[in-house]
């Protein structure tokens, strides 16, 4: 009885002790710096803007710090949170890592507090005067009670369609400006056995910027406004843009099936292969215009196609408003350093050269991925070729100069989870016709109201 | 003191053989189920340092959240229709192949080939299937029968593209673990009835059917307990949508815990799917133990 009492305790505390040791493997503490300014190895976490971008950026900052061995490791966006979070919990084999404003992945709200405070190693490195140096959403939208938590690489933007000029010549279809014209393109193309506009409406982040484009036409800045609480999600031009979003689908310029395809991988693959005539992607699509990025992408999209024109064009104006030309961004990625790296240092210098330094931001600049955070940093047109530059070289220097004004109209800046959830269920709800455009604004002012 | 005598002596001899194995279960599985359920009173992103009790109320939440009930709901017939369906095929070929079928072994391959293939390399292949822009739809045009196939598009219709691959994917299981049963009847038995002039599908009915019971049972717990930890199927094909029409409780409960940052939330649904689980398998266990009485 004695011995089955001692084991019976010896086990509830072998157990205890377990528990423990357990409860203490998810409390990491900040690891040791082995690493210098010059030297050591950075794991980069992020989700983009992927090879063979990313591995150039890499490339040219070696040129300047041989000794820091940068490895870039990649998830996919959906994916990138549910990896991040344990991996910088455990504070191992993440030294650098990308983050987002806003409610997208990789929340600068909800990373944050696993990084570093950048504040000293900018001034080092751009002046005290940095703040008048690089893009204030960059610094703004990466600040965290006080500490500069990230720093921006570039912006990226949304709000129009890309085209495939070659087809809208092939097929002598007039790039649309209204439902109208809208809904002829699609039908010529339909009948010639193209996709004429196709998105993934089944990945419901893009669904957002479709959306936000509408209600930037039927009045300007009455989204954003929406997003601050200082417009109700109730008010008749919310009411208005979201009855224009199931026409899309009503008036069959959506594909058929458009709900169940995702935008990335299927709807681009089907741009990119030369099957869809028409797509809403934001200025991150801009980097498809060099043949080498095109080439890439067409032979992601398991096809054979040859690199095509594609130009960027306005949403068209369904709402009869003549308000068109809106556009929206914020930071596409920043660059963060985790608190418990043991490479703090090297990641530091490494986060610093892609976001404010000359060459670095250079280099962002010329791979037409994001719109650079330094703002002395623009293309540098001679060395940038485009697939053809005769057709696309005005198109998307205008586009760019047009998104670089675009003011204050953030993409997701403004959306908590919440409401970047809420937006997706009823824009999925109301172009599947299970919620009436009025109810989904309810539900909306509901949900912006539940965050608050 | 007898007893006393008795506890000591298999504690003494018995106790180091499943030593290793308690401690795993006791130490881990249930450390793990106790900071779940600590975590489920916390409103808590996963990673900031400050982590707000809230009591009960993320269960009060979950009670009045629509989206948890049409997981609920989904579950329910998720596991009724591919439950009957499963099981009646995979009943139907093993006992097809107890009788002289040529090329025996290349059929039980065959059958039982897709349940060992993971989802995650199916999956893409059955969005490519049931996509307008995918094989069946070409079939479909050169027959000319003008239908389109935008089913996962439609949330009437997607689940049921759901349970198609899930029994595309695992009546294989059920047919094994009935073929297997099969093969423990008493051949007399089946002489027996023969002799009485049973047709063959009286004797699966009345006599085959039967002795498959408790396999019956191990896979209406199986399918319970499968169908409400559901997630790689439905995220991979339709992600839950559209507008949550494909919602699970492990869907939802990785967009609540990951996506947005509601570890609490997240863990409360976790909590409730664990006591469903445990529920439905009792539930099974006594409608078993009533039949056999």
């Amino acid at each position: 009885m004695k011995k089955s009492k001692v084991v019976g305790m010896g086990l509830a505390a072998f157990m205890l002790m377990t528990t423990t040791v357990l409860a203490g493997c998810s409390s990491g503490k900040e690891a040791k710096d082995t690493s210098t300014e010059t030297s050591g190895e950075v794991v980069w976490w992020g989700w983009t803007p992927g090879s063979p971008t990313n591995e150039k950026y890499i490339e040219a900052f070696n040129k300047e710090y041989p000794d820091i061995k940068v490895t870039w490791k990649q998830t996919s966006i959906d994916a990138y949170d549910a990896a991040l979070k344990p991996a910088l919990a455990n504070g191992k084999g993440v030294d650098a890592f990308q983050v987002s404003a806003g409610s997208g992945n990789g929340g600068i709200q909800v990373f944050g507090g696993q990084a570093i405070d950048l504040t000293d190693a900018v001034k080092k490195a751009v002046g005290d005067d940095f703040k008048d140096k690089l893009n204030e959403a960059s610094i703004s939208t990466m600040t965290v009670n006080g500490q500069l938590k990230a720093l921006g690489v570039g912006t990226v933007y949304s709000g129009n369609l890309w085209i495939n000029q070659d087809l809208f010549d092939k097929y002598d279809v007039k790039i649309p400006t209204n439902l109208d014209e809208w809904k002829l393109a699609c039908e010529i193309f339909e009948k010639n056995g193209i996709y004429g506009f196709v998105q993934g409406a089944g990945q419901g982040a893009f669904n957002i910027d479709t959306f936000h484009a509408i209600a930037d036409n039927v009045n300007p800045g009455t989204f954003t406004k929406a997003t601050r609480g200082e417009v109700q999600w109730t008010d008749d031009s919310i009411v208005k843009a979201l009855e224009l979003w199931k026409k899309l689908f009503d008036d069959g310029i959506m594909q058929e099936g458009a709900l169940g395809l995702q935008q990335y991988p299927e709807a681009n693959n089907l741009f990119m292969s030369q099957k869809a005539a028409m797509v809403m992607m934001g200025s991150w699509y801009t980097s498809n215009a060099l043949p080498d990025t095109m080439k890439s992408s067409i032979e992601s999209a398991a096809s054979k196609a040859e690199p095509f024109t594609m130009i960027p064009i306005n949403f068209p104006d369904i709402a009869g408003t003549g308000n068109t030309g809106s556009m929206f961004g914020d930071l596409d990625y920043s660059t963060a350093v985790s608190a418990k790296s043991s490479n703090t240092k090297a990641a530091t210098t490494f986060a610093v050269w892609l976001g404010t330094s000359q060459s670095g931001q250079q280099i962002i600049a010329d791979s037409l991925n994001v719109v650079p955070s330094l703002k002395s940093a623009t293309p540098d047109w001679d060395n940038v070729t485009l697939v053809n530059p005769e057709k696309q070289n005005d198109p998307i220097k205008a586009y760019l100069a047009n998104a670089m004004n675009s003011g204050d109209n953030p993409r997701f800046g403004g959306i908590n989870a919440d409401m970047n959830q809420a937006l997706m269920d009823v824009l999925a709800g109301v172009a599947g016709g299970t919620i009436k455009p009025a109810n989904g604004a309810d539900q909306l002012a509901k949900t912006q109201a539940d965050s608050e | 003191m007898k007893k006393n005598k008795t506890l000591g002596s298999t504690m003494t001899n018995g106790l180091p053989w499943i030593l290793p194995a308690f401690i795993f279960v006791a130490g881990l599985i249930y450390y793990s189920i106790f900071y779940t359920f600590d975590l489920s009173t916390l409103d808590w992103n996963g990673l900031d340092p400050i982590q707000t009790n809230v009591g009960m109320s993320n269960y009060d939440k979950a009670l009045s959240d629509w989206i948890f009930w049409k997981a609920i709901k989904n579950t329910v017939v998720f596991f009724l229709v591919t439950f009957v369906i499963q099981n009646f095929l995979g009943f139907i070929f093993a006992a097809i192949l107890h009788s002289n079928v040529k090329l025996a072994t290349l059929h039980k391959c065959l059958i039982f080939i897709p349940t060992i293939l993971a989802p995650a390399t199916m999956a893409p292949v059955f969005r490519l299937l049931f996509s307008p822009q995918g094989m069946l739809q070409d079939l479909f045009d050169a027959l000319h029968l003008g239908i389109t196939v935008d089913w996962l598009a439609q949330p009437n219709s997607a689940l049921f593209i759901l349970m198609i691959v899930t029994i595309w994917q695992f009546t294989g299981m059920s047919f094994i673990l009935y073929y297997a049963a099969m093969s423990q009847i008493d051949k007399e038995m089946l002489e027996a009835s023969h002799l009485d002039g049973a047709g063959k599908f009286r004797t699966l009915w009345s006599i085959v059917l039967p002795n498959c019971q408790s396999t019956t049972v191990s896979l209406a717990m199986l399918g319970i307990i499968g169908s409400l930890k559901t997630f790689d199927v439905p995220y991979l094909i339709t992600t839950g949508g559209p507008n949550h029409a494909t919602e699970f409780l492990g869907t939802y409960i990785f967009k609540q815990g990951i996506r947005q940052s509601h570890l609490g939330y997240a863990a409360a649904i976790s909590v409730l799917l664990l006591i469903l689980a445990i529920c439905g398998a009792i539930l099974i266990s006594r409608m078993n133990k009533g039949g056999e009485k």
